[in-house]
């Protein structure tokens, strides 16, 4: 579904962000990425999803090389790559409903969508990923207040609201609290199991990713560490990522 | 517990040594400054407080002759009332339907080009540069009198009080949910409908409620360059000395005044 190939990124002040870096992930995996600060962990995501271009390799989501593509043809692409991330990224003052149907805007013309609002049929969907992600009853209340975690999964619902085949996550439970962090990664898990989806998410949480991820993938600047079924990651392996990083 | 005792070089409350006496030098070279400032302001002015004494008894006897205000003429101070009104309505509108595509520009976590983002940025400027009142004597010669280049007057001034706050508003917003938009494959004009917009509505609106009772007020003296309204109404009674009528008018316009201030208000407080 989602494969990496030979991806490098160097940043304009000389440092070497990603090199050479590979992975795949396949429809209904959940891959967590390990690695300490700095290691190029985001940067790896925000490659993925074209926010940065990186010098070298090749994205492919599905048949399409996000790499190659530019203006509307990238923007057709991110259609099908959805996003989270530690904040919730939520309009506060729109409804909980409003923020889940606004995953689906770019399925729809702008004149429609801007002048006469989200179509019915999203907004019914919306609900339904509301109600996937059990807040279906807080439907019409204001994303604004909402607690960190209740936030998080309207966001996770906003993302299926895209109907990705692919869901990103960038330290989806850092501002959570620990029983808030494994509903969240329970329901991920869930989520790419139901939908199908392939699922990277970048954590600092090591005991979540023994619990949680199908893969885990460790990077130390910016190369791969290690790429292990989540069995097979032994500790030494995780906390040579971290020590690296204090050395 | 135990107190560190740091060493002193001077003391602080004597304020002795070279730091503290230029210091005190500093601060008496400033309140010279600032003296020296007011002074030249009465001079400039050419202010004279006895000719108050003396005018005391003009003011007093002008009071005299505006009492009792003449209600009769209260029909008809309804129309320039309602123009007055309205000149405000219409100069914030245009001002509002103006400035937000210029504000958008002039935004800098928004335009799209830095060509955009000065043009915009110049606009702004100039027509917030150029008072209301030179606004309405330009448009009074070019379209000639009544409330039309007065609601003109009003508009293309607004564009430049509103175009800065609303970039600045835009500045300040937070950008995350509309890069999440932008993530989902959202197109622009769908993330500013449905992330700037309700991000920033409220402001906007706060903003612009603000602007329409400033609006209110500009749009009683823009009468004086005949450019329509209750203004030009007042000034014709106070060139008639129909003082009657000019205290009836002043009435007229502390009533629009305030009830436009506290209606704006509370609007404002009700979208904070």
């Amino acid at each position: 579904m989602l494969r990496v190939r030979g991806l490098s990124l160097r940043y304009p002040n000389g440092k070497l962000a990603l090199s050479d870096f590979a992975l795949t992930v396949e429809a209904g995996e959940l891959v967590i990425v390990l690695g300490g600060n700095g290691s190029g962990k985001s940067t790896l995501l925000k490659c993925i999803t074209r926010t940065l271009k990186p010098n070298a390799g090749e994205i492919w989501l599905g048949d399409t090389n996000l790499c190659v593509l530019e203006g509307e043809k990238l923007r057709r692409a991110r259609l099908e790559l959805a996003m989270i991330w530690q904040q919730a990224s939520l309009v506060r003052r729109s409804s909980v409903l409003t923020n889940v149907a606004t995953g689906a805007l770019g399925r729809h013309s702008t004149l429609r969508t801007v002048f006469g609002g989200l179509p019915q049929s999203e907004l019914a969907a919306a609900r339904g990923y509301l109600g996937d992600v059990g807040l279906a009853d807080l439907a019409a209340q204001r994303a604004g207040t909402l607690s960190g975690g209740q936030a998080q999964r309207v966001a996770i619902a906003r993302s299926l609201a895209q109907r990705p085949r692919v869901l990103l996550a960038d330290e989806p439970v850092a501002s959570l609290d620990p029983e808030a962090s494994e509903d969240i990664m329970r329901l991920l898990q869930r989520l790419a199991r139901s939908e199908r989806l392939a699922v990277l998410c970048v954590l600092h949480q090591v005991e979540l990713a023994y619990s949680y991820a199908d893969r885990v993938i460790g990077i130390r600047d910016g190369r791969i560490a290690f790429d292990l079924p989540r069995g097979e990651v032994s500790r030494d392996a995780v906390r040579r990522l971290y020590i690296s990083e204090a050395a | 517990m135990s107190v560190v005792a740091r060493p002193q070089v001077t003391d602080p409350r004597t304020g002795r040594g070279w730091g503290s006496a230029l210091t005190i030098a500093t601060r008496c070279v400033l309140i010279l400054i600032g003296v020296g400032i007011a002074i030249q302001t009465f001079i400039v002015v050419e202010a004279r407080p006895q000719d108050l004494i003396t005018g005391i008894h003009g003011m007093a006897d002008l009071i005299w002759r505006a009492i009792p205000p003449d209600f009769s003429k209260l029909p008809a101070a309804f129309w320039p009332t309602l123009q007055t009104v309205d000149i405000a309505l219409f100069g914030t509108l245009v001002g509002i339907i103006i400035a937000l595509p210029l504000a958008l520009l002039a935004a800098a976590n928004m335009t799209p080009s830095r060509f955009a983002y000065y043009a915009a940025r110049g606009i702004i400027g100039f027509t917030r540069a150029v008072p209301d009142l030179v606004w309405a004597l330009l448009f009074v010669t070019a379209v000639g009198l009544g409330p039309f280049p007065g609601g003109l007057a009003l508009g293309v001034h607004s564009v430049g009080m509103l175009g800065r706050l609303f970039a600045e508003t835009i500045e300040q917003m937070d950008m995350a949910p509309i890069h999440a938009l932008q993530l989902t494959g959202a197109r622009r004009l769908q993330v500013f409908g449905h992330g700037i917009i309700p991000t920033i509505l409220p402001s906007l609106l706060g903003i612009s409620l603000y602007r329409l009772d400033e609006n209110i007020r500009s749009s009683l003296v823009l009468g004086f360059v005949g450019a329509g309204g209750i203004g030009f109404q007042l000034l014709t009674a106070m060139n008639l000395f129909q003082y009657q009528e000019v205290s009836l008018l002043l009435i007229i316009i502390f009533v629009v005044v305030l009830t436009a201030e506290r209606i704006s208000a509370a609007l404002r407080e009700r979208l904070a």
